[in-house]
């Protein structure tokens, strides 16, 4: 009789592992980013007010990193304006109506990971500010990431540091482009890969975004060539360092492309 | 030692691993956890059936609340539950610790040690292996498991010296 119980709970203890291992395995391959901010908004939404709580205290002592930050990026943005505003008054003068292909909303970072094999980030803009899943999230020095949970207020933002997450980008001078990876060791890392072998390349060069992709605008500078090796004999595999620093990041842009709705209509027209 | 303290320095080793999850960067190299070690402090004569799905419960819980891959921490748990009433038969067995959790005391510190070494090794384990799954070469994996495994163990360690060292 005892045998027969100790059999039937070794059986079901092992049942029940089975269960429990199966279930968390089919959670992990769901990811359960979009779901948690779906079904658990509301907790979510605490959860966030106590981030925002704890990133006051830590923004305020990085004001002046952050200042002098936004002082570099406010002189290249002056550059950029006087650059259009010439652009501009030419266009006028043939007559030329030219709507802006990216429009910007920026938003501040709650709490952001660096150290996991999946980082992410969340920011204070949410479903109400007009934000949606897929949009990109960038700043004057780099790529961020992409939106992917929204809720009323707060937004999951998916980071270029991860496993999967590949940006286009290619060399500023020579215009050779490849996906970029983040190779998981180091958060200001990243490898761009498949650069054809002819292409010279050296340290110092810089990196920008391809423009290749309908989520960020071209030429958001990315970062600069460390080193270049030959991967297979076939193509050359550049490490970069970024130019963003993940790990000091407060504030970022959310960048809508204006565009998306006509591209993705030719994608589904097309055979 | 009372159950109610027992139950305070649960809870509070649980909000360090939450801090720890949370707010501590360390990097790509090396993940702290606390969660083998919290196995380790579920009292011994609770079924395997109750350790497993306390141990699920708080990885889902760690899982949801440091807003990580649902259902990594608790995948990891549940393996190093599921032969904890072996390994500690194999490695401790100790009379005197069999109606609550096992003392560096009774059981000696190499012993205790090597108990919750090998708990939390398949925690990390099952851990690291299904964070990295074929995205990082075996060499990061390596070192991130070594390095995670000894930091994990040893803070583990101080914190049972800690909770056993008035009572």
């Amino acid at each position: 009789m005892n045998n027969r119980s100790g059999l039937l709970s070794t059986l079901s203890a092992i049942l029940l592992f089975l269960v429990l291992a199966a279930f968390s395995i089919v959670l992990v391959v769901n990811n359960g980013a979009v779901q948690r901010f779906r079904l658990l908004g509301t907790a979510r939404d605490l959860q966030a007010w106590g981030w925002t709580r704890t990133d006051n205290i830590r923004t305020f002592f990085h004001y002046r990193t952050e200042n002098q930050r936004l002082v570099e990026e406010n002189l290249q943005l002056q550059q950029q304006l006087a650059r259009y505003q010439t652009a501009d008054r030419l266009l006028d003068s043939v007559a030329v109506r030219v709507e802006p292909d990216f429009s910007y909303l920026s938003a501040n970072i709650i709490k952001n990971t660096v150290d996991r094999q999946h980082n992410h980030l969340i920011i204070d803009r949410g479903r109400k500010d007009g934000i949606e899943p897929g949009l990109g999230v960038v700043t004057g020095r780099g790529v961020i990431g992409i939106v992917d949970a929204v809720g009323d207020h707060y937004a999951y933002v998916i980071s270029i540091l991860g496993a999967g997450q590949t940006v286009s980008a290619k060399l500023a001078e020579s215009g050779a482009f490849g996906p970029m990876t983040w190779p998981g060791t180091r958060p200001d890392r990243m490898i761009l890969r498949e650069i054809p072998v002819h292409i010279q390349v050296n340290p110092g060069d810089t990196v920008v975004t391809s423009g290749y992709s309908i989520i960020y605008p071209p030429d958001i500078p990315l970062g600069s060539v460390v080193s270049t090796q030959v991967s297979q004999g076939a193509s050359k595999e550049l490490a970069i360092a970024l130019f963003e620093d993940f790990r000091a990041l407060h504030s970022v842009y959310v960048v809508r492309n204006n565009q998306q709705p006509e591209i993705e209509a030719l994608y589904e027209q097309a055979p | 030692m009372s159950r109610l303290r027992s139950i305070l320095f649960f809870i509070l080793v649980f909000l360090l691993q939450l801090a720890i999850s949370n707010y501590l960067n360390l990097g790509p190299w090396i993940t702290i956890s606390l969660i083998p070690f919290l196995i380790v402090q579920i009292p011994l004569q609770r079924s395997p059936h109750v350790v497993m799905l306390a141990a699920f419960g708080l990885g889902l819980l760690l899982d949801w609340l440091s807003a990580g891959v649902l259902g990594l921490n608790a995948f990891a748990a549940v393996m190093a539950a599921a032969p904890r009433r072996i390994l500690y038969r194999l490695l401790i067995n100790d009379e005197q610790d069999s109606t609550w959790i096992p003392l560096i005391r009774t059981a000696g510190i190499d012993k205790y040690l090597k108990y919750l070494l090998i708990l939390t090794a398949i925690y990390l384990a099952a851990f690291i292996l299904l964070d990295c799954m074929s995205v990082r070469p075996f060499w990061f994996i390596l070192v991130k498991f070594v390095a995670s495994t000894l930091v994990s163990t040893l803070l583990g360690l101080l914190l049972a010296f800690a909770f056993q060292r008035r009572s």
